[in-house]
């Protein structure tokens, strides 16, 4: 029989709960001994998560934020701007210890890895993607997901976005792109360089579906059995705590 | 202040924001879509970069790194050095 890992299924939080639900699990996952977990999730009110070394005012238009109720939010991983769009996108999170086998103790290909499971899901409702690093999944050369990892309290953290029907016009009303960023790639419309799943295979596309399709290539990659189930009570606690930090305006306009 | 964004080729963008003052670098503010881990290292190094010397900054950031486990990931140090300098135009 497969070992088991921990599903925790489809919670819809706000941004600070979502993100101090994450950091909870790593926290605790060696301190308690918990398995390993799998979070698929979604952001309600929809969200700008920054990473960690972003600079908020320079990556997020805050008053098209304020106007259209979009919520912020900083992360405590790298990696870039992401609109979390309620109606269209799911959000996962893998926690596991940092020696698993499965999972390379280097970075770069520990991220080949974990995108590796997503590949898979997605490959199997006919999305054919493929990692590129650093830290992007593609389909048909546009980001479909964006992924970012932590290490720390002995355990790797991974999020990752997995664009369904995100608006892409909203997305970019308030993500800010460098004209940097824009020059290296050689494409004048941003909104060129991204797609989602629904406009990739043409047709409507349920969050169910996806679901399915992302545990089905989790199990498949860690060769394991995702068993729903629910955060420890130690886990509920800390979320509690570490949601005063997210929500604070010093620790979302940090950098 | 001064800012400036470099898009490290095949890598992420970096930007920094610095102020020199007779031939010091009294402060610099990294930041970016890139990684590093320990994610509060970032911190230590804006620290041991205030007030040294400009033309020492590129072996500090990179002794910065030879010299700890921290890991940068989508950038180097020297693109580090490289984005400062931009953004105090030299």
């Amino acid at each position: 029989m497969s070992e088991s890992w921990r599903l925790i299924d489809m919670r819809v939080e706000d941004a600070p709960t979502q993100m101090a639900i994450d950091e909870a699990i790593a926290y605790a996952r060696v301190k308690e001994g918990n398995p390993n977990t799998v979070r698929l999730y979604r952001w309600k009110p929809s969200a700008v998560s920054v990473g960690y070394f972003q600079s908020l005012e320079k990556e997020v238009d805050l008053e098209a934020c304020r106007r259209m109720g979009v919520d912020l939010i900083r992360r405590i991983t790298g990696g870039g701007a992401v609109y979390h769009d309620y109606n269209g996108e799911i959000t996962y999170s893998l926690v596991a210890p940092d020696d698993d086998k499965r999972i390379p103790r280097d970075i770069l290909e520990s991220y080949r890895v974990i995108c590796g499971a997503i590949v898979t899901g997605l490959g199997g409702i006919g999305v054919d993607c493929e990692f590129k690093p650093v830290n992007d999944i593609v389909a048909g050369g546009r980001k479909i997901s964006g992924n970012a990892q932590t290490r720390r309290h002995g355990v790797v953290l991974q999020h990752g976005t997995i664009l369904v029907d995100s608006d892409i016009r909203t997305m970019f009303k308030v993500l800010r792109v460098s004209e940097a960023k824009i020059s290296d790639k050689l494409i004048k419309a941003v909104e060129d360089r991204v797609t989602n799943i629904r406009r990739y295979l043409g047709r409507d596309i349920s969050f169910d579906e996806v679901r399915q399709a992302l545990i089905s290539g989790f199990e498949g990659t860690f060769y394991v059995s995702l068993i729903p189930g629910k955060l420890t009570d130690y886990e509920e606690g800390l979320v509690e705590e570490y949601k005063k930090r997210y929500s604070s305006w010093e620790w979302v306009n940090k950098r | 202040m001064a800012r400036a964004e470099y898009k490290v080729p095949g890598g992420k963008l970096l930007a920094a924001e610095s102020e020199a003052k007779g031939g010091k670098l009294l402060s610099v503010k990294l930041t970016g879509d890139f990684f590093m881990h320990p994610e509060y290292a970032i911190e230590e190094l804006e620290e041991e970069l205030k007030g040294i010397p400009l033309a020492k900054m590129g072996e500090t950031i990179q002794g910065f790194f030879d010299s700890s486990d921290v890991q940068l990931i989508g950038a180097s140090p020297s693109d580090i050095t490289h984005v400062v300098k931009l953004s105090l135009g030299s």
